[in-house]
């Protein structure tokens, strides 16, 4: 009977602490074979991460918070369980964050570089990233509640806001709100009418600016044109043989000036004696005119004409019966 | 006083040690259990009730671990050994004082402490956290069954919601207390029955009071290791 009690008691309480050591194992995930490996990380202020929160890399669990403990200077130091099979990034860092609205905190594993833009985040991590031995830096992220107090103080700022603003508007601001706002309108509908009877005028004014910039634009084009004709003249040399040759002419006109310049003055020295000859010749014209002398008879008279004519007639029936028959008119002999 | 100084006569208690732990521990484990798997049950179904909505749904782990390991597996527990095993001693040692065999042991020699209180007493505190302890392994594994059957729950949700809370003091804190349960359990149901007078009358009204008194005795420790311990 005592071995009997001694052995059940002794099977409950084994099977007691079994369950209890393999269910505390269990339940914090301790392993007994070291897979995972431990880190370190150092944060100014944790937030609410806690023993046990679980540890993320790109929103994978690869671990778990082992031990949260205060550091010289002001620092809290806190240790990680990882996965040995876990890539980690190169240069490590923590990030340690609320997870729900739950109160859930989680470390987010991030790399260090690049440096995240958050300044403060930034800032943070900088801070904690110097030379600790090994230790990764960490910051944190601030939770729901430090967000929600903040919300709540701009939510305050806007009461605030609104309470002056309802003081300013009180009932006489109002009526003369009211007021301006009647006024603003009719101001409106005058500038309404202002801008109808100046329409027509903008639209002639414009169609004339219209019209006038497309004649400077033709202009344009021309000059344009001419511009890229004397730039190709330019670039051929035409415009130089063009200047030399003005060139040339210029000096032939002004050898001819000097030609004429000398004639000129010759004839201007011979003025007299030409107009004695004019004079001369102008009575000698009126004499044949008048048919006096031999010349003014053969002017006037016809017969000498038509017995040149006859003569001439005569001598080419002469040079063609010469022709046709040589040998009646012509007799060559050498001996 | 003379319980504790009763402590030291190992050779009178020693050999009844055994026997107590098995009456008073081992053979209340089926009754821890049956209570623990509807503990389970009923909290898992409660808190699916209450988180639905707002809350998500693993949470249901969370809430069956902690409650289960910290408040209801010793608390239930000890109140339904308070039954058991309180009303049990008081109702034995009460027959045998007002039978006077209580009186023919001293007539022995035997000190009546040695010999009917401090194995009963030992008994209680030593195993009132093993009962414990499988009272918490069923009751967190049949809220667990609960939530994968009769929930839209799966395993790893489950278990996440499990482990996200989870310390190894929420363990070691409800063994502690049941520890203490079973010591004030047995003292009383000690306490009330040695002190039985008259006949059978007297027998129930001690071991009546003796169950009042563990499962008060139980309420106020529980308020006391909540402020000592948290």
């Amino acid at each position: 009977m005592r071995r009997s009690n001694e052995f059940a008691v002794g099977l409950a309480v084994i099977l007691a602490l079994a369950l209890v050591i393999g269910g505390a194992l269990w339940l914090s995930e301790t392993e007994i074979n070291q897979k995972s490996a431990k880190y370190t990380a150092r944060f100014r202020d944790i937030g609410g991460l806690s023993v046990g929160a679980p540890v993320t890399l790109r929103g994978v669990k690869v671990g778990r918070v082992e031990q949260i403990r205060l550091a010289p200077n002001e620092w809290v130091e806190t240790d990680f369980s990882i996965d040995r099979d876990t890539h980690l990034p190169e240069k490590p860092a923590v990030i340690a964050s609320s997870a729900s609205l739950f109160g859930e905190w989680a470390a987010n594993i991030v790399p260090l570089e690049p440096l995240p833009d958050d300044p403060i985040l930034r800032g943070m991590l900088t801070e904690a990233a110097r030379p600790a031995g090994g230790v990764w830096p960490g910051a944190t992220l601030p939770d729901i509640g430090q967000l929600t107090a903040q919300a709540s103080r701009i939510a305050g700022d806007i009461a605030d806001v609104t309470q002056r603003i309802r003081g300013a508007f009180d009932t006489t601001a109002l009526r003369e709100l009211r007021q301006s706002v009647k006024d603003l309108a009719a101001i409106s509908d005058r500038l309404v009418v202002f801008a109808n009877q100046q329409t027509n005028r903008l639209d002639r004014v414009g169609q004339r600016v219209e019209s006038s910039s497309n004649s400077i634009a033709n202009v344009a084009q021309t000059f344009e044109r001419a511009s890229q004709q004397l730039d190709a003249a330019t670039r051929d040399g035409q415009l130089k043989d063009i200047m030399d040759n003005g060139k040339a002419s210029s000096a032939d006109v002004r050898a001819a000036a000097a030609d004429l310049r000398s004639v000129m003055a010759a004839a201007r020295s011979n003025q007299a004696s030409l107009v004695r000859v004019i004079q001369s010749a102008d009575s000698l014209m009126q004499k044949i005119q008048s048919g006096q002398g031999t010349i003014g008879l053969l002017a006037t008279d016809s017969t000498l004409y038509r017995e040149t004519t006859l003569t001439m007639r005569q001598f080419r029936e002469l040079l063609t019966d010469i022709q046709a028959h040589p040998r009646k008119y012509l007799k060559v002999s050498v001996f | 006083m003379e319980a504790g100084r009763a402590l030291g006569d190992v050779r009178t208690w020693g050999p009844l040690l055994f026997f107590q732990m098995r009456r008073l521990g081992v053979d209340s484990v089926p009754i821890a259990v049956f209570i623990a798997v509807f503990t389970g049950i009923v909290l898992a179904l409660l808190s699916s009730y209450i988180f639905t909505g707002a809350v998500p749904l693993y949470f249901v782990g969370a809430l069956v671990g902690k409650t289960v390991m910290m408040e209801l597996g010793p608390v239930l527990t000890g109140m339904a050994l308070a039954g058991r095993v309180g009303a049990n001693i008081a109702a034995e040692l009460g027959t045998m004082k007002v039978t006077e065999q209580v009186d023919a042991l001293e007539t022995l020699a035997y000190d009546k402490y040695s010999y009917l209180v401090v194995p009963r007493v030992l008994a209680a505190t030593l195993m009132f956290p093993v009962v414990t302890a499988f009272a918490m392994a069923v009751g967190v594994t049949a809220g667990w069954i609960t939530a994968i059957n009769l929930l839209d729950l799966s395993t790893p949700e489950f278990l996440k919601g499990l482990r996200m809370f989870y310390q190894f003091k929420d363990i070691w804190f409800g063994l502690v207390k049941s520890a203490s349960f079973g010591a004030a359990v047995a003292l009383m149901g000690c306490l009330r029955g040695l002190g039985s007078e008259g006949g059978a009358q007297g027998v129930g009204a001690a071991t009546t009071r003796a169950v009042v008194l563990g499962c008060e005795a139980i309420l106020v420790l529980d308020a006391f290791w909540a402020l000592v311990l948290l």
